[in-house]
Formats: C-alpha cells, sequence, structure tokens
C-alpha cells in the first residue's frame, strides 16, 4: 500500500512521496554536505523532475504556523533569571509574572517551605555576623547597573571613582563602602578611575579579584572565560581563585585563559581601552569577531548570507561613528553588501 | 557565583559557538554533568522554539511561560540522573507539551480541552514567499490550498508542522505524538499529504 514507496527509487517518485521522505524535507530545509552532494547530482541526472522537485520544495518551505508569538525580551530575562535562582534558594518575592491563582499550584508547598527555610536560614547567620561585626551595621545596599548590548555607561561611585561600564556588562556596588575596603564586582568589561585613598579597592570576578589603591586600569572578562586585566597608570594586583598572585606596572596586561593558565603582555591602549572614549577598533579581525564587535556596540542582530572565507580579516578605527558608515567603511576594503532593517542587519559576503 | 558566571553568559554568542558544533548527545550530557554553559545553551536555543510550541495549545502566554520555567527548573533537579537524550529539541518539544497540557488542566477556563477546540491547535499558514504567487491562477490555487489545510485535522497539521517547521524525524514526531510505532506518524502524514497534493500542482 501507501508504504511501498519506502523501498521506492527516487526517479519513481510523486510529489506526495517527496513531500514525505525525511532525506529529502533535510535537504529542503536544512541542507548538509550529505543532502546538497546526493540531491544536486541527482537533480542533474534527472532533469525531467525538476519540476516536480522544486514544487515539493516551495511547499515544504511555505508550511508554518499560523500564531507565531514571540517571547518577549523581558520575560526572557526574567525567566532564565527564576530558573538559576530556583535552586539557590532566591525565588521568593521574585516572581511577579505568575499570577496568584496558580501560585500554589505551580511551586508545591514544600518548595515554598524549603525556600522560606533558606530564606530564614540566610536571615539568622546575617543576625548573628551583625552583632560580630560593626562594620556591617552601615545602612548600605547593594546597586546593580546592567547595560544591554549597544548600550555603555558611567558611574560615579560615592569615594569619587568613575566606572565606564561596557554594554552587555555588568556592575554591582553598594551604595556605601565599608570602612576598611571597596568591594565592586564586575561581569564583562570596565574601566576603572579608582580615586586614591587608604582604603584598598577590590573588584571581584569570576576568576580573580583585581585589588590596587589609586590607579587607571581596564578589566575585561569576555564570554569564553578568557580575563584580561590592562593597566594604564599605577599599580594592581591580581589574585586568581587558585592562589596565584600577579603584580602589574604599567602598560602591561594580564591575560588569565579559561584553563588557568595566565601571561603578561604589552598592549595597545587604543585596542583596549578605546571603547570607553567611543573608539570601535577592528584590528585583523575575522568576521566573527566583527560581528560580535558590532552587535555589542550597536545593540543589533547580524544575520550572514554567504560563506565566510576563512582568510578575511578587517582593520580599522572608528570614533563615535554611526552604524552605517562604519558599515560603509568594511564594504569599501573588504566587499560586503548590507542591509539594516531597524535592530537587524544583514551582511551578505 | 553560579549565578552571575550563567546570567552573564545569556548575553554571550560565543557560548553558541563552543556547543553549536556538538552533538545534542553531547550537549545533553554536558548539561546533565552540570556544566552551566550547556545550560545557557539549551535555554538560549529553545526558550523562543518551546514559546512558540507551547503557544500552540493554550492561547494563555503566561502558563506557556509558566510551563516552561517549570520545564528547566525540574530538569536542573534531576541533572546527574538525566537518562542520554540524542535529540534535544524531541525531547523538549514533548516535555513542554506535557506541561502546558497539564497545567492547563490545573487552571482550566483560557484552556482548550475538548475535541471540538482542539481543532483550533496548530494552525498552517503558507508563508508568502512561495512561487506560487507568482503564477497566473496562483492565488485561486493559494486559497484552495490554505482551505485544504484547514480541513486536516488538529493531529494532522500537529504531525506537518513537527516535519517541516521543526523539522523533526518520524520517530520524534511519533514520540511527541505518542504514537507506539513510528510508521503511525509516517501514516498520518502521508495521508494528509496526499489529500493536498491537487492542490500543490501546478498543473493539472
Amino acid at each position: 500500500m501507501e508504504f511501498e514507496r519506502n523501498h521506492m527509487k527516487y526517479e519513481d517518485y510523486k510529489l506526495e512521496h517527496f513531500l514525505c521522505d525525511e532525506f529529502f524535507v533535510k535537504w529542503v530545509k536544512n541542507p548538509d554536505e550529505n543532502t546538497k552532494h546526493f540531491w544536486e547530482k541527482w537533480l542533474v541526472a534527472n532533469p525531467q523532475k525538476r519540476e516536480i522537485v522544486f514544487e515539493a520544495a516551495q511547499f515544504i518551505k511555505s508550511i508554518t504556523y499560523q500564531e507565531r508569538p514571540e517571547l518577549s525580551n523581558e520575560a526572557y530575562l526574567e525567566l532564565f533569571e527564576n530558573i538559576i535562582r530556583f535552586e539557590e534558594g532566591e525565588l521568593s518575592a521574585k516572581k511577579k509574572t505568575t499570577r496568584e491563582g496558580s501560585w500554589f499550584s505551580f511551586f508545591s508547598l514544600r518548595k515554598i517551605a524549603a525556600v522560606l527555610l533558606c530564606c530564614f536560614c540566610t536571615w539568622v547567620i546575617w543576625d548573628i555576623f551583625k552583632s560580630y561585626d560593626k562594620e556591617l551595621k552601615t545602612e548600605t545596599h547593594l546597586i546593580t547597573k546592567s547595560n544591554p548590548k549597544g548600550i555603555k555607561s558611567s558611574i560615579g561611585l560615592s569615594d569619587g571613582t568613575i566606572i565606564h561600564l561596557n554594554s552587555d556588562s555588568e556592575l554591582i556596588y553598594p551604595s556605601e563602602f565599608s570602612d576598611s575596603l571597596r568591594l565592586v564586582t564586575l561581569k564583562g568589561e570596565a574601566f576603572f578611575e579608582v580615586s586614591k585613598e587608604s582604603r584598598p579597592f577590590k573588584v571581584q570576578m569570576d576568576q580573580a579579584v583585581v585589588e590596587v589603591l589609586g590607579t587607571e586600569f581596564n578589566v575585561n572578562q569576555s564570554s569564553n572565560n578568557q580575563f584580561a586585566v590592562a593597566l594604564i597608570s599605577g599599580k594592581v594586583k591580581v589574585n586568581d581563585n587558585l592562589g596565584n598572585q600577579v603584580v602589574l606596572d604599567p602598560s602591561e596586561m594580564l591575560v588569565m585563559e579559561k584553563d588557568g593558565n595566565f601571561y603578561k603582555s604589552t598592549f595597545d591602549s587604543l585596542e583596549i581601552v578605546g571603547w570607553k572614549d567611543k573608539n570601535l577598533i577592528f584590528n585583523e579581525d575575522d568576521f566573527s569577531e566583527v560581528k560580535s564587535k558590532l552587535e555589542n556596540w550597536y545593540g543589533i542582530e547580524i544575520s550572514i548570507k554567504g560563506q565566510v572565507s576563512k582568510k578575511w580579516a578587517y582593520t580599522g578605527q572608528y570614533h563615535d561613528e554611526i552604524l552605517t558608515n562604519v558599515l560603509e567603511g568594511i564594504k569599501q576594503t573588504s566587499r560586503i553588501q548590507y542591509k539594516i532593517n531597524g535592530k537587524r542587519v544583514e551582511i551578505t559576503l | 557565583m553560579t549565578i552571575s558566571t550563567a546570567r552573564i553568559s545569556l548575553f554571550n554568542k560565543e557560548v553558541v559557538k563552543i556547543f553549536e558544533s556538538k552533538s545534542d548527545l553531547e550537549v545533553w550530557n554536558s548539561f546533565n554533568k552540570g556544566d552551566e554553559m550547556a545550560f545557557n545553551y539549551l535555554y538560549r536555543t529553545y526558550a523562543g522554539v518551546l514559546f512558540q510550541f507551547g503557544c500552540q495549545f493554550s492561547k494563555d502566554q503566561m502558563l506557556v511561560q509558566d510551563s516552561i520555567q517549570n520545564l528547566f527548573i525540574s530538569l536542573r533537579k534531576k541533572r546527574g540522573s538525566l537518562s542520554e537524550v540524542s535529540n534535544i529539541k524531541g525531547y523538549l518539544l514533548r516535555s513542554i507539551q506535557r506541561e502546558v497540557l497539564r497545567n492547563g488542566k490545573k487552571t482550566s477556563s483560557k484552556m482548550v480541552l475538548d475535541d471540538s477546540q482542539m481543532d483550533s491547535f496548530f494552525q498552517i499558514e503558507l508563508s508568502p514567499e512561495t512561487s506560487f504567487i507568482q503564477r497566473e491562477s496562483a492565488d485561486q490555487r493559494k486559497i484552495q490550498l490554505q482551505e485544504a489545510l484547514k480541513k486536516l485535522t488538529a493531529k494532522q497539521r500537529q504531525a506537518i508542522l513537527l516535519f517541516y517547521e521543526e523539522e523533526l524525524s518520524y520517530k520524534e514526531i511519533a514520540q511527541i505524538m505518542d504514537f507506539n510505532e513510528v510508521k503511525s506518524a509516517r501514516k498520518l502524514i502521508y495521508r494528509a499529504l496526499s489529500s493536498l497534493k491537487e492542490f500543490i500542482k501546478p498543473t493539472i
């Protein structure tokens, strides 16, 4: 009956057989080496089937959901945070989205009890600490400053320190520093102009703590967990989680790989800290680097058409330039075409 | 520190690069071992897909969001003892379907449950970029095709969408749709498409 086509040859296929064939659908929707190799050769050998193959492919490609709601950015981030925080016992009052009615069905009483217990324990421990450590008595609260892609900002701290926070980065700092320490937490990249005084200034990162007295330096924790501190002036000490300590002099940069290996090098200050003065720098960057820099800088999404050549590289400098001018610049030297569609940019190579 | 690691990398495209070249099995194993990056990759890759798919079952978008949250929380809790998954998308779609339907039952009302209303699930649209349009009488044919698609059962439409739009195999479709045998999925899709073929063909 209808499943005979399992043993049918492709040349005997009718429209509906193509439509039902996994190997054919794969080629139409998401071609890879195998499917391409086969079907392109097959079409050459069977030109009489071209039309029917074309119709089948068009039909397969045109099928889509009528309802295509998109998860809003806000919901996307909030859900993620709720999921991550759940096991940390921090969910408590965080969840705004759930309607009251489904709250109980959603999180069982046992889970709520667990969360409450964690909160209680935290409170007890905090209370004990408070009585021991008078420094904690000051009424400070933590402030979180998060920059999405495309947004950079400068933050003045209570001690006069200025921090330039790059896009796609986050800084957590107290409204007031304690008497003995100035501690901030950073994810991503920031340039610090630390005001000189007796209390040490520390930047807590995932992999290390950077400690300084008064100085200018740049800290960058990149996505692949590589971590770099570049020092402009003054002196900094870097302590990683494994107990290593490195002291940096001006014009030195410390790079720490994700496997824990680290090395010192010099750096081009324009390239490393140029971003805070609105300099967008490309230095022999391959296409994926250029793409991610542009996406971060302008807060856009780039889609690519065509094949990226392995040799493709781009060098250029832009100061406070709008996106079109940068793309135009890249187009001039590196033969790309682009289309800007609001926050979406399509680049054809 | 786990929060921050996971959180920052949500914005970082590099995470995708690390896992893109890996097989589903490898990604899933990393996730099972507690790799936050792997979780991050799963979330960013599938949150939107799950939302769209879940919304086919319920008009209540909050309910679908809650379901996605529940699903990931429970998966994270089971890390270390998760069984192997060779097709993550298929597995997650199956799980979210179960979760949405279960949550929907609890809150009832807005949820579509009985068969007559089931008919409205998984409506198919023909995207306009198709070649039909450029040809004479193409409009007419497109309308007919759209009508014919509406006449399919919700199950047939779901199967077709899973097959084309989600690019799943018959095996995964059978699992999602609770068929014991893969050939039931084949049969379902074959019958549906056979009924459409006269509207797809250019001539005759």
